[in-house]
């Protein structure tokens, strides 16, 4: 994964930018920072206007070849998804981020598929985006939650990750790169992939892992992390430990099936690769501020 | 969507795939009103959870009457915690052997994971006649059918028609799931299924005409589905007796906090994900999870964690009290942990109104409240 995609300085376009999310946050992102240098309205009827002095292009490959953007946050419907993802690609988008909720697993299995062949980058879809904090974020972090600092961030799940930032940032510990992968279960980046991107990291001092119960992506990570030597400290929180086998909570990808995906062979697989699992928000917050905060004088 | 047996093999039979003639009987249906198959046949409880077999809610019978004796002794019960919905009674297959055929997502490599074995059973992964693959979408079937001709006979040329067939029906109604175990080979060679277990992807079914009706029949077998095409979010109850409502917003954060609320000794009733950023001004989502949750005979005590990055909590504040008293049935007071924009509005509409709510930004001392109020055993620890 090149690691100068995440520079804070990256060029942005957003696809969808016309629709009431889409507005929106082009200009929150905007004033945090992000360099959002356009946007796509695919629709045949859309207006083309500027929104907020942000030009508007009819595809991808018109914005790119316009803005040199070398990521596309995408903020449309689950099933336009697909579509614009094959626009982006045709148009060299290198860095996918796709908030979108809902998208069909059989639409998930084709662009995952377009993604890999081109040899791009997705982030989700299902997340919350991804964010340098202090200098730019892509999607919709909340900005209570984000501040600069030494944790690098990897979580399956938005709020889950807002609630554990916002308790340490009131500890004085903010993040270096914060990157939302989503709880579906078939999806771009897994934690695994993740893992080299972290390791070379040079502002990132230790990793938290906001991670839940089902499929095998924790199990993966804890391999990733053997494979790699990782040598900053891993701490990892589980959501959806007490959940019965076979109910599916929100997230599409947290669902059990006989021994697949429960929470003792996530929690075994991240012990082994000597990652600080906690049980309770409390604990790993505590844990956390007490090997990164700030010595207080 | 995870599909009772008897709608997967229903499903199945839609495209021509042969399943054992069969009916099926409500719970607390009458028994004596449907035409069972002739001759002996297989008595199976309706439920989506494995381990039927050992659990004895897959049972023969040789004549009607044992039937209707079996029915009786399972009507109204549950297994694994969920609710037998009916009975399957089908004709009783001859069959000289049993195999295993399933196909599903697998995350990891974005591709299709196929799993056949000439044997069934439970642990068919360990099994040396067994043989798995990843296929892309497109290329599904061919390669079903060609890990298939690798099998020995008699089970090969069976499987390999059932391969074909069953990876077009996964492709065509977006599974997520489909596994056949046992599969029955017969003696002239052909196959009927004998078990199935089909999962449909929840995003796909505005999409899938067919399982959309299904879910539309049968709003009672298939709650969360049927409330998530309804309602646009989720809401899923995990203990039908507990004491505590949630109104919450994030699937993680909400897994997360019925996990630690049972760890001291609570009963969460629900996980709810209402996505306070969607309700655009209408109070509609939280009038229906307040209903749900006032519908329960044990609640105590509703908990409500918004953490708003972007929702405005004024907002909430206002629609939270609109539909409090669209739901006066609702009679338990509310822990409101409300964290974001406009918490000084927020705070100022709730207790204006006349809900007894307690308003508390930080969630720990929510949580606290909650079990406060309730006397749990975790209470004291706070």
């Amino acid at each position: 994964m090149d690691n100068t995609l995440f520079d804070p300085t990256v060029a942005v376009i957003i696809q969808g930018i016309t629709g009431r999310a889409g507005r929106t946050h082009a200009q929150l992102m905007q004033r945090y920072g992000t360099h959002v240098v356009g946007g796509v309205a695919a629709s045949a009827t859309a207006s083309r206007e500027p929104i907020g002095g942000i030009p508007v292009f009819a595809t991808c490959r018109e914005a790119i070849a316009e803005t040199g953007a070398r990521a596309s946050l995408l903020m449309v419907p689950p099933l336009s998804v697909l579509p614009a993802i094959e626009d982006a690609l045709a148009g060299g988008v290198e860095l996918l981020v796709c908030v979108t909720e809902g998208v069909p697993v059989h639409d998930a299995l084709k662009v995952v598929r377009m993604v890999r062949e081109r040899g791009a980058v997705l982030i989700g879809p299902s997340t919350p985006g991804l964010a340098v904090p202090g200098h730019m974020k892509i999607g919709f972090l909340p900005d209570a939650a984000l501040a600069p600092g030494p944790l690098g961030v990897m979580s399956k799940s938005g709020t889950l990750s807002y609630e554990i930032c916002y308790r340490l940032v009131q500890r004085g510990v903010g993040q270096s790169l914060w990157i939302g992968s989503g709880g579906d279960p078939v999806k771009g980046a897994r934690f695994a992939d993740l893992v080299p991107l972290f390791q070379s990291h040079a502002e990132t001092e230790a990793l938290l892992v906001i991670g839940e119960i089902g499929g095998t992506e924790e199990e993966e990570l804890a391999t990733a992390l053997i494979r790699a030597k990782f040598s900053k400290p891993v701490f990892a929180l589980l959501a959806g430990t007490s959940a019965p086998e076979g109910v599916t909570m929100g997230h599409a990808g947290a669902l059990i099936h006989g021994t697949r995906g429960t929470a003792a062979s996530k929690v075994a697989a991240l012990d082994a690769a000597g990652v600080r699992v906690h049980a309770t928000m409390r604990n790993i917050v505590e844990d956390a501020a007490r090997v990164l905060a700030p010595a207080t004088a | 969507m995870f599909l009772i047996e008897h709608h997967g093999k229903e499903l199945l039979a839609s495209h021509g795939v042969p399943v054992p003639a069969g009916v099926f009987v409500p719970t607390g249906g009458d028994v004596h009103a449907c035409t069972p198959p002739d001759g002996l046949v297989m008595v199976k409880a309706q439920v989506a959870t494995g381990g039927r077999g050992k659990a004895a809610a897959i049972q023969a019978a040789a004549s009607h009457h044992e039937a209707v004796r079996i029915i009786a002794a399972l009507d109204g019960r549950s297994l694994n915690g969920k609710t037998i919905h009916g009975f399957r009674i089908e004709q009783r297959i001859d069959f000289v052997h049993e195999a295993y055929f399933s196909l599903s997502v697998d995350g990891e490599s974005a591709r299709i994971r196929i799993l056949v074995s000439t044997e069934g059973g439970v642990d068919v992964e360990s099994y040396s006649n067994t043989r798995s693959a990843l296929a892309s979408p497109d290329q599904l079937g061919a390669a079903a059918m060609d890990l298939c001709a690798a099998l020995p006979s008699p089970a090969r040329k069976a499987l390999a028609e059932a391969a074909s067939r069953l990876a077009d029906i996964f492709l065509w109604h977006e599974a997520t799931l489909l596994e056949i175990n046992p599969l029955f080979i017969l003696a002239n060679g052909s196959f009927v299924i004998g078990d199935i277990k089909l999962v449909i992807d929840d995003n796909a079914i505005a999409r899938q005409p067919a399982i959309r009706a299904l879910l539309e029949q049968h709003p009672g077998i298939y709650p969360e589905s049927a409330r998530k095409l309804a309602h646009g979010f989720d809401y899923v109850e995990v203990d039908a007796d507990g004491e505590i409502g949630l109104i919450t917003t994030g699937a993680g954060l909400s897994m997360q906090l019925i996990d630690e609320l049972k760890s001291q000794g609570c009963r969460p009733l629900n996980f709810c994900d209402i996505r306070s950023g969607q309700f655009r001004g209408d109070p509609a989502r939280l009038i229906a999870v307040m209903r749900w949750i006032a519908s329960r005979p044990h609640i105590k005590i509703v908990l409500v964690n918004i953490f708003a990055g972007i929702t405005d909590l004024a907002e909430f504040a206002r629609l939270l009290v609109q539909a409090a008293t669209e739901v006066p049935e609702l009679r338990v007071p509310i822990v409101a942990r409300l964290i974001g924009r406009n918490l000084d509005d927020a705070r100022q509409i709730l207790s204006a109104s006349n809900l007894a709510v307690m308003l508390e930004p930080d969630l720990d001392r929510a949580i606290a409240l909650t079990l406060a109020a309730l006397d749990c055993e975790g209470a004291s620890r706070g």
